[in-house]
């Protein structure tokens, strides 16, 4: 056995081969090194990444938490100094009063209870509860916090999630042209979509899951029927 | 609804289902018999016969709230499964350094019994040795599946569409695993997976899943009187025609693979 | 020191014994805890056993009623063993309806019993469709330490040498029943199959009998069920991958036991006889 290098369709205990790199190389999600070698964990297609990250893209529909990935979740319990926050993982994430721009002691930032966050983990491991920040080190909130109201959350899988973050991704370029939205992307498999009706964020929405399983020719074709259907109305 | 409608109703969209199924099941047999032709030039053409298995089908997230989930066919055997997790634990079944992996096993009609118990328990020890489950300390994974129709094999066809459901599921694993059935006829010959009618024939079962890297025996379960050499002669039989579902698994990867 | 590096690290001081091919409590490998096998020990019950495997203790009592026959099957009896796991014999169980071990343990006795044939169904049918036997077996662990399946095995076979029915007379028209307790015959086995159960521990030892700490830390274990020829049961429900060889060591040493374990059996029938 060769073993599988990059590009290939790989299945748990499959042997794959890194090549081309020099130096150090990070084992993403879907990779783990047995004794010299390193295998698979996951079905899916073995990708890298920059700084020769090598990862399994993978059919994944539950978020298991990772350090430094940004995620939305919904504010479950705001009482006392740590927010609890509902981010789809098996424990609830917490996050505390004061990783908010411009909190303070006397200063609390307004939190309620169905408030949808946008976070960073700071904190996760698989023996102890995440914790998001909504700030970064200079204690900047840049697009970090609680998002304003009117918005449309909803859930799809991890994987579709990846496919939208991509440097370029031919589904939000072909939209962002023709019609005017926002879009939050939590890596834990949540949207969050406003725009300026509610035909066109349901609309947008359908779009956006109907990626998951379309090629990257036929996002086009799916763009223009979606305008069509606006239009029409 | 009433349960028993619910069971009928079921069982009638299932019918209409596998009879779908069955016709691509034929072409996929079709090509499926050309594949073996092709690999097996050495063998006797009585070998070849012997190592096949019944025609497979399978559809990978067949419903949309579990986190994994397929329905598999092995001929006319159909099992449904599905995978949740990882989620939150119940207290009293935590463990600290790796998850509770729980499996429940419904029949076709009526409740549970202690025969479902005894399959449970090996499904669930067979999951639990190809996952990662250390990965995900203080978790629950829950295996569910549930029996469509039974015309034999429907030990190894549930433990192959738990496969295919942690598969779907994205839950960090070992290695996969396929089990495969096979009968012993009175004269101690093998007959790899046989379904109903072939089963009712012979004096004994045997059913053995094998892991995808070695292609050793994860799990064994047997039924009926037969002597060793049968046994053994039974455990290289299936564990050839396991090369079979591991190929098939593949494929399956593949096709999902292009939308990733 | 020792009870130290057990409670903090169990699993590195069991491999530091394996490495030295040696168990912690000072057997080998391969080698099985003593076992005792004592048959008639209640006077009370139709047929009975006690077995005892190291500190495993197990004992199965067998009472014999009188049922109509299944109409499936009309010329057989029945032989329904049930194996309970109280809250005294380990604090894994818990009081209230039998859990998921109790249950499978059961099917698994049933299993064997069907597998095997030892009992024929036949010869405790005493008239078709109308009057046949039901053998309940019940089974209850006094002592859960390790390899309970072998001894309820061996306990359910040996119960089933001991029971003797007496003679029923069945009048068709009358249905009148007379059952005759001087004249009782005994129960023929057609065959004595025994359990072995081996552990797996980090996919290169393979332990023979193991007690119940052995188990929790081992990665799996393999039930073999065997008269000395041929094989009535190998379950293996997961853990650890065997390779074919292991698994024939396995068998091989399975039927050496089995035929052991025959030999103790017939030995203690004739201290009863006695």
């Amino acid at each position: 056995m060769n073993g599988s290098s990059e590009g290939d369709v790989v299945v748990p205990g499959d042997v794959v081969r890194l090549t081309g790199v020099k130096g150090k190389v990070v084992l993403g999600p879907g990779l783990a090194r047995t004794g010299e070698g390193v295998h698979a964990t996951k079905c899916g297609v073995l990708r890298k990444g920059g700084n020769n990250i090598f990862y399994v893209d993978s059919r994944q529909k539950k978020y298991v938490p990772a350090k430094g990935e940004c995620v939305l979740g919904v504010v479950t319990n705001a009482r006392g100094d740590m927010f609890k926050v509902d981010i789809g993982s098996s424990d609830e994430a917490s996050v505390s009063y004061l990783a908010f721009e411009n909190a303070t002691k006397k200063n609390r930032p307004l939190v309620n209870v169905g408030d949808v966050l946008f976070g960073r983990l700071l904190v996760a491991s698989k023996d102890m509860e995440p914790e998001l920040v909504c700030v970064d080190s200079h204690g900047k909130k840049g697009r970090l916090g609680v998002l304003p109201d009117g918005g449309f959350l909803f859930t799809c899988s991890l994987n579709l999630v990846r496919k939208l973050l991509r440097p370029e991704c031919p589904l939000l370029e072909a939209l962002g042209k023709q019609l005017a939205f926002e879009l939050v992307v939590g890596l834990n498999g949540r949207v969050w979509l406003r725009t300026g009706s509610v035909r066109e964020t349901l609309l947008v929405a359908d779009a956006v899951l109907a990626y998951q399983h379309l090629q990257p020719h036929q996002v086009q074709h799916a763009v223009d029927q979606l305008i069509y259907q606006l239009s029409s109305s | 609804m009433p349960r028993p409608l619910l069971h009928s109703l079921l069982s009638l969209i299932l019918n209409q289902l596998t009879r779908v199924l069955h016709a691509v099941c034929s072409v996929y047999k079709q090509n499926f018999l050309a594949m073996n032709s092709n690999s097996s030039n050495g063998t006797h053409s009585d070998d070849k016969e012997e190592c096949s298995v019944r025609p497979i089908l399978c559809e990978l997230g067949v419903i949309t709230r579990p986190d994994g989930s397929a329905i598999l066919t092995q001929g006319h055997t159909v099992v449904m499964s599905a995978v949740y997790g990882p989620s939150e634990v119940r207290m009293q079944r935590l463990q600290v350094d790796r998850a509770y992996v729980e499996t429940v096993f419904r029949p076709k009609a009526g409740v549970p019994n202690t025969s479902d118990r005894l399959r449970e328990t090996i499904i669930r020890d067979t999951c639990e040795t190809a996952m990662i489950a250390t990965l995900y300390p203080r978790t629950t994974i829950s295996v569910i599946l549930q029996e469509m129709e039974d015309s034999g094999g429907l030990l190894a066809c549930s433990i192959n569409a738990s496969c295919l459901a942690l598969m779907d599921s994205g839950v960090s694993m070992k290695f996969l695993f396929a089990a495969v059935t096979c009968g012993v006829t009175e004269d101690d010959l093998i007959i790899v997976d046989p379904d109903a009618d072939k089963l009712k024939e012979c004096k004994a079962s045997l059913t053995f899943a094998f892991d995808s890297i070695n292609k050793n025996v994860i799990a064994s379960y047997t039924s009926g009187t037969f002597p060793v050499q049968t046994y053994n002669n039974g455990l290289e039989k299936c564990r050839q025609a396991s090369d079979f579902l591991f190929d098939f698994y593949r494929d399956i990867v593949r096709k999902y693979a292009s939308t990733l | 020191m020792s009870v130290h590096i057990k409670t903090i690290h169990p699993m590195k001081y069991m491999r530091d014994f394996l490495a030295r091919n040696i168990r912690p409590d000072g057997r080998k490998l391969s080698e099985v805890r003593p076992t005792a096998i004592n048959v008639g020990s209640i006077s009370t019950a139709d047929g009975s056993a006690l077995v005892k495997i190291g500190n495993t203790v197990v004992i199965c009592g067998i009472k014999a009623e009188l049922t109509v026959p299944n109409a499936e099957n009309p010329n057989e009896g029945f032989v329904i063993p049930n194996v309970e796991l109280p809250p005294l014999c380990s604090p894994q169980f818990k009081s209230g309806p039998p859990g998921e071990t109790a249950q499978v343990s059961s099917q698994f006795l049933a299993d064997i019993l069907v597998n095997s044939k030892c009992v024929d169904l036949q010869s405790l049918c005493i008239m078709p469709d109308k009057l046949a036997w039901v053998l309940y077996c019940d089974l209850i662990c006094l002592d859960h330490d390790g390899s309970v399946l072998d001894a309820c095995v061996a306990a359910l076979v040996s119960a089933l040498c001991t029971v003797t029915l007496p003679e029923v007379k069945f009048d068709a028209i009358t249905k009148n029943k007379t059952v005759e307790l001087e004249k009782r015959r005994p129960l023929t086995l057609t065959c004595f199959p025994f359990a072995s159960t081996f552990a797996t521990f980090d996919e290169n030892s393979i332990l023979a009998d193991p007690s119940e700490e052995e188990e929790s830390l081992c990665s799996g274990t393999i039930s073999i069920v065997t008269s000395g020829d041929s094989l009535y049961s190998v379950h293996k429900p997961g853990g650890c991958q065997l390779s074919e060889n292991r698994l024939s060591e396995c068998i091989s040493k399975a039927q050496k036991r089995s035929l052991t374990l025959r030999g103790m059996v017939e030995k203690s029938m004739e201290s009863i006889k006695s």
